[in-house]
């Protein structure tokens, strides 16, 4: 009776795409995730800014706003991540999708790439915004080409991670709270290789090339073992 | 691997599941034959769920084996997924998407052939193509039932899991989920979980008591003595659960 009788490798390309799809379109029908991880990002820019208005003239903000722009971006995925699994909750989608027959692999890699689409769009809402507070006057010494490959290699981080670890956290009584403890201390080595490349992105310099490499493939294999061990993991955690 | 549904539809042989220390399902059995209506009654906590969740491949059994069509529950459960369908008295269905969304969306998942023309053929059967392309969260309990009914038979699955379906419908919607039911009854085996006697009773060829993960009783409807059956039922009920 079963009209499945598609090729699996095509299959999965097809329910791939098919998740990847439902997750834009109802994120641009209800605007839910970019809306709230938008204004988060812009309310954490000016506490930051309130924050920092006392600094004496000879502060150099470009030493601390690595820092501070990772800081936003880890918090505010972290409000996006937890809304892209409630969606699924809602009304038992997510049993009607594991019901389906896909392998969980597809599943975690469609959203984690739909939640690095939204990462993505609030990244470059804030950079601006953020260049504008804190970088005005100061002059950006460094290449310009490093930004967006960092900021690329980071997010995958963020949203590969992040995706596991809000399906581990969406079944728990306290999910933001859960998803936070999780996600802060597995995050660690990339915040620390990211905020690393993005300050030597930002102050330039001759020497600059070096580190920013050196940077950029802890990031890269940071990426490479969480997405791999969230490839293998993902099965027995929408499975428990 | 790919068998057809011939005698027997479901085989369920010891099976058990526990969380923790608590015996959610406790070393049941049963076979059911192809086309049959089984209906699962029993006290909450009684294990029907937990049951219908091994059953369909999302909970996985501590112990024990089932199968449905000859595949597995764990073995074969990525295929036999695409032969079981699942109604529930959640719809199973995304509130921000259309009808015809939702449905194209279930397809790709099924990869069914020839998608737009099952949707198409399906909206007409549950009598909602003309709300095809309203959202799902404007639909009334009666309605998101309805579509549940399409998104379960897009793939024509061999096995329908019907847990609680008629929660929360009005005499109108029953009337019609009925109708829809009995325009299918032929060309599927039913597993159905109610807490309705006299409805599941109604419906089904086989019923079966559970209580406390166990099996109290499991019988051909033919076979039933109401009296005793219900007398069975509400002790159990008595006794509470698991």
């Amino acid at each position: 009776m079963s009209t499945a009788a598609e090729k699996p490798r095509s299959l999965s390309w097809r329910q791939f795409r098919a998740i990847l799809r439902k997750d834009i379109v109802m994120e641009l029908r209800t605007k839910e995730m970019v809306t709230s991880m938008g204004i988060y990002a812009l309310l954490t820019m000016v506490v930051y800014q309130v924050a920092l208005s006392q600094a004496s003239e000879a502060f150099d903000p470009r030493e601390i706003a690595s820092g501070l722009l990772w800081l936003a971006f880890i918090f505010t995925s972290m409000l996006g991540l937890n809304r892209s699994l409630v969606h699924e909750k809602d009304q038992g989608c997510l049993e009607a999708l594991l019901l389906s027959p896909v392998d969980r692999p597809v599943i975690f890699f469609a959203k984690a790439i739909g939640n690095l689409v939204f990462l993505g769009i609030v990244e470059m809402l804030t950079i601006p915004i953020f260049a504008f507070l804190f970088l005005q006057g100061s002059g950006y010494a460094g290449d310009w080409w490093m930004i967006p490959l960092v900021l690329a290699a980071g997010s995958l981080g963020i949203a590969g991670v992040g995706t596991l670890l809000a399906t581990m956290s969406v079944n728990t009584k306290g999910k933001d709270f859960v998803l936070a403890v999780l996600m802060v201390p597995l995050m660690y080595p990339l915040l620390l290789a990211a905020v690393s490349a993005t300050t030597t992105a930002v102050l330039g310099g001759a020497d600059a090339t070096t580190p920013f490499w050196q940077a950029m493939a802890l990031i890269a294999g940071y990426d490479g073992i969480m997405l791999v061990a969230s490839y293998g993991l993902y099965e027995f955690v929408v499975g428990a | 691997m790919g068998e057809d549904c011939t005698e027997i539809a479901v085989e369920v042989r010891e099976l058990t599941r526990t969380f923790g220390v608590r015996k959610a399902l406790d070393r049941v059995s049963f076979d059911l034959p192809k086309g049959a209506f089984l209906s699962i009654f029993g006290p909450n906590g009684a294990g029907k769920t937990t049951l219908v969740h091994v059953l369909t491949t999302l909970t996985a059994p501590s112990s024990g084996t089932a199968t449905i069509c000859g595949l597995d529950v764990v073995e074969g459960a990525v295929e036999l997924r695409s032969r079981i369908g699942l109604i529930s008295h959640n719809p199973l269905l995304y509130p921000d998407l259309s009808a015809l969304e939702n449905l194209e969306f279930f397809a790709d998942m099924y990869g069914v052939q020839d998608a737009a023309d099952r949707v198409r053929e399906l909206l007409v059967a549950v009598e909602l193509d003309h709300r095809r392309l309203d959202l799902v969260r404007t639909f009334s309990r009666g309605m998101l039932q309805r579509l549940s009914i399409a998104r379960a038979l897009l793939h024509h699955p061999d096995v329908l899991f019907l847990d609680e379906p008629y929660s929360g419908l009005d005499p109108h919607a029953m009337e019609i989920f009925d109708s829809l039911i009995a325009q299918i009854r032929e060309d599927h085996t039913f597993v159905m979980i109610s807490h309705d006697l006299s409805k599941g009773l109604e419906l089904c060829s086989h019923a079966l008591i559970l209580a406390r993960g166990k099996v109290v009783l499991s019988e051909a409807r033919s076979e039933i003595d109401e009296e005793r059956f219900v007398a069975t039922y509400r002790s159990t009920v008595g006794t509470g659960v698991s």
